[in-house]
């Protein structure tokens, strides 16, 4: 990867914001075209290349998180907003509550709304019947966003703790991602965030910001 | 969620880009917007007109963003409180945006995004400011911090979903009000509960308040380990090593330069470089600031005089008359810019021992000093030439001018002094700046002295004489005023006395708005002049 990429992936994004607007202006007329894939493509895209933008950062010592507060209400109803409807069948649930009852947090909302919505819609597209985002303050400090399906679960490697990049259905560059950005953010007195996979029921996604 | 009823400015330099954000406003129900395609325009919109809502792309061409877009507006005061200011970007301007200390956006967003996620950001930011407004009241341009905290107080009892918003801000306003006791106790609560970069540099600043500097230092430094793009640690970092080890604070600042490669930061990185007599990392940094902004609109004629002096330093004689001649080209011709070019050059010539040329050069300055009533700045170059070519009774002469004209207005003496010691006379100019501060204020307690024991008319004359020959000493003009005031008091309409009184408390408006007394003035006036008097126009 070298800066050209980046700038490719730069220009690319401008054009699907483009191509996004578009849409949504087509869309306010009645024509019937199945709009709501072709924005979840368009998401996925986008989402993908942020996550590739960056970790060429990280790879170039250049990534620096952008650390502030962040009413966690407003960054779970912003999430659902990006996310769009589920698919048919399976149910969607934020813990708003328990989002209400932190209030405020600080961390990268950028980067951790782009490593949770990867792992929301890679759950929605594995679960049965249901998947949850819940959130909680473990002891020790911190918070941990909390995302479960209730799917075949991760395979066994990847709780081996294998990185498999290139696998089918594009888990791992959104796995790599979390874990990277996760444990960029840092305290003054040297707590850091990390990730933790597992499998109850489903598959379970933890995400610990300190 | 809608927008309808709003006024709105949208500023993005891309045309594609504008169009989309257009229309996602315009969906939004935002109908009467207007926009803008660069700085410029940006500029003369928000002057002429206030906007509710302001949304501007990061990225603006020709070297200028709207990071300093923001930055100039809200340092000219052009833009209030009120007024939502969302910052839209890419991954590439994100971290300039989301770092930014001192004049943060209200709000920032990444590209793409729909919609509905840009109305619900604007609705938020629109929501929080009407919830604070209690506050945002007394920080308009005569801000009032105890009224100002007060009102967080209230905002805190109540409680609420914008507590933490009053907080923050009360941390702020006790700092400025120098009750650092309390901000740090404050800081110290937030802590306690989580950790987050606001109350870590919060409560470092207020330890250097404290005079706990080590204390400070120690927590500032473990800050930047955790949260490396929150610049406020840098700035306050370096603001307690420049009093000890300039050269560390200079690798604080190098390094927040890299985080946030500002005009304005570069700008700081070359003073301070230039101050240690480091001028090749001067230059470099000058050279910076003038080739970033190709829109010209972000640097002025000092920053091309420092980066000429940063190369005359070095013996590059003629490069530095070439960023003299690029100075000339970077801005529209004016009575201020021949000057300094004129005296530029002559130092340069000096410098490199070409007397005839030296001189010329002089000559060409001193007659449009003599010609036209620059301001100080200009002044004091054709004052650091006089000293290079030879004349320092009219270097003094230009000297003592500015300060009797600014003896209240302590960065300028300390750049009077400047021009002193960088013609080797530290000592005397410390000793004749002195001089005249105090001659100044001895002036004006003479003339109060004689106005008080009943001597009006020769009080008058003195302060008007001062006056009409300082006309940029705001207190001079206000002290003129009074006087005249008073004698109508006493001796009753004389409206020869009071027009003269109003025309000294506009010459001190022009030369200072922010005069403390300049209210206490005006409102003497209107209290004195019958009703059919001209009105003073608003204070």
């Amino acid at each position: 990867m070298d800066a050209l990429v980046a700038a490719v992936i730069h220009d690319a994004k401008n054009a699907l914001m483009a191509l996004d607007a578009r849409l949504a202006e087509a869309e306010s007329r009645p024509v019937s075209t199945d709009f709501a894939t072709l924005r979840g493509s368009l998401a996925r895209i986008a989402q993908e290349l942020a996550e590739l933008l960056t970790l060429y950062r990280a790879q170039q010592g250049a990534l620096r998180l952008a650390i502030d507060d962040h009413d966690l209400l407003d960054f779970l109803d912003e999430l659902a907003l990006e996310l769009g409807p589920p698919p048919e069948g399976i149910a969607l649930k934020l813990d708003r509550a328990a989002a209400q009852r932190i209030g405020a947090w600080a961390f990268d909302a950028h980067l951790v709304r782009l490593a949770l919505a990867d792992a929301l819609r890679n759950a929605l597209r594995h679960a049965k019947t249901r998947v949850t985002l819940s959130l909680d303050q473990p002891a020790g400090g911190g918070i941990r966003f909390i995302v479960q399906d209730d799917g075949p679960g991760f395979p066994a490697p990847l709780l081996a703790g294998e990185e498999q990049v290139a696998s089918a259905g594009g888990t791992g560059l959104g796995l790599l991602f979390a874990r990277l950005i996760a444990a960029h953010h840092a305290t003054p007195d040297g707590r850091h965030g990390r990730l933790e996979l597992a499998n109850d029921g489903g598959a379970v996604f933890s995400l610990y910001l300190p | 969620m809608n927008l309808s009823g709003l006024t709105g400015l949208l500023i993005d330099d891309n045309n594609d880009m504008r169009a989309a954000l257009r229309a996602q406003l315009s969906a939004a129900g935002l109908e009467r917007c207007d926009t803008a395609r660069n700085v410029k325009e940006a500029v003369d919109r928000v002057s002429r007109q206030r906007y509710d809502l302001i949304v501007c792309d990061y990225n603006l061409g020709q070297g200028a963003d709207g990071q300093q877009f923001l930055e100039l507006v809200r340092r000219k005061q052009l833009l209030p409180l009120s007024c939502a200011f969302l910052m839209v970007t890419g991954e590439n301007g994100y971290e300039q945006v989301a770092t930014s200390a001192e004049y943060a956006p209200d709000d920032y967003l990444l590209k793409p995004f729909t919609a509905d996620t840009l109305a619900t950001r604007l609705t938020r930011i629109l929501d929080k400011k009407a919830a604070l407004q209690p506050i945002y009241r007394w920080l308009g341009k005569k801000p009032d911090h105890t009224k100002a905290i007060a009102a967080c107080d209230e905002l805190l009892a109540a409680g609420g979903r914008y507590s933490l918003d009053a907080l923050r801000l009360k941390g702020e306003l006790l700092l400025a009000a120098h009750r650092a006791e309390e901000a740090r106790a404050l800081y110290a609560s937030v802590l306690a509960q989580r950790a987050t970069p606001w109350a870590s540099v919060g409560e470092a600043r207020a330890l250097i308040a404290l005079g706990e500097e080590a204390a400070a230092r120690e927590r500032l430094e473990r800050a930047i380990e955790a949260y490396p793009n929150y610049l406020a640690a840098y700035d306050a970092l370096a603001q307690i090593l420049l009093k000890a080890d300039k050269a560390a604070a200079q690798a604080v600042m190098e390094q927040a330069l890299k985080v946030a490669p500002s005009t304005q930061r570069t700008r700081e990185v070359g003073t301070l470089a230039f101050e240690m007599g480091d001028y090749a990392r001067a230059e470099a940094a000058y050279q910076r600031v003038v080739d970033k902004d190709r829109t010209g609109f972000f640097k002025s004629h000092d920053d091309y005089a420092l980066l000429a002096k940063s190369r005359l330093e070095q013996g590059k004689t003629a490069e530095a008359l070439a960023a003299v001649k690029d100075m000339g080209a970077a801005f529209a011709r004016s009575p201020e810019l021949e000057a300094r070019q004129a005296a530029l050059e002559c130092q340069a010539h000096a410098k490199a021992g070409n007397g005839a040329a030296a001189q010329a050069a002089l000559e060409r300055a001193l007659v449009i000093q003599a010609a036209s009533s620059l301001d100080p700045h200009a002044a004091l170059e054709v004052a650091q030439a006089c000293f290079a070519g030879g004349k320092p009774e009219d270097a003094k002469e230009i000297i003592r001018h500015v300060a009797e004209n600014h003896h209240e207005d302590d960065a300028m003496l300390a750049r009077a002094q400047a021009v002193f010691a960088r013609a080797g006379l530290h000592d005397e100019g410390t000793l004749f700046l002195e001089a005249t501060k105090k001659r100044m204020i001895k002036l004006n307690n003479d003339a109060v002295a004689l106005a008080k024991s009943g001597q009006l008319d020769e009080a008058i004359a003195m302060l008007t004489e001062a006056a009409d020959r300082l006309t940029n000493n705001a207190q001079i003009a206000l002290n003129a005023a009074l006087a005249l005031l008073m004698h109508v008091q006493r001796a009753g309409g004389d409206e020869m006395a009071l027009a003269r009184a109003r025309g000294y408390i506009a010459q001190a408006k022009a030369a200072n708005p922010e005069h403390p007394r300049l209210i206490e003035l005006t409102n003497l006036y209107r209290k004195l002049a019958p009703p059919d008097a001209p009105p003073l126009e608003e204070a």
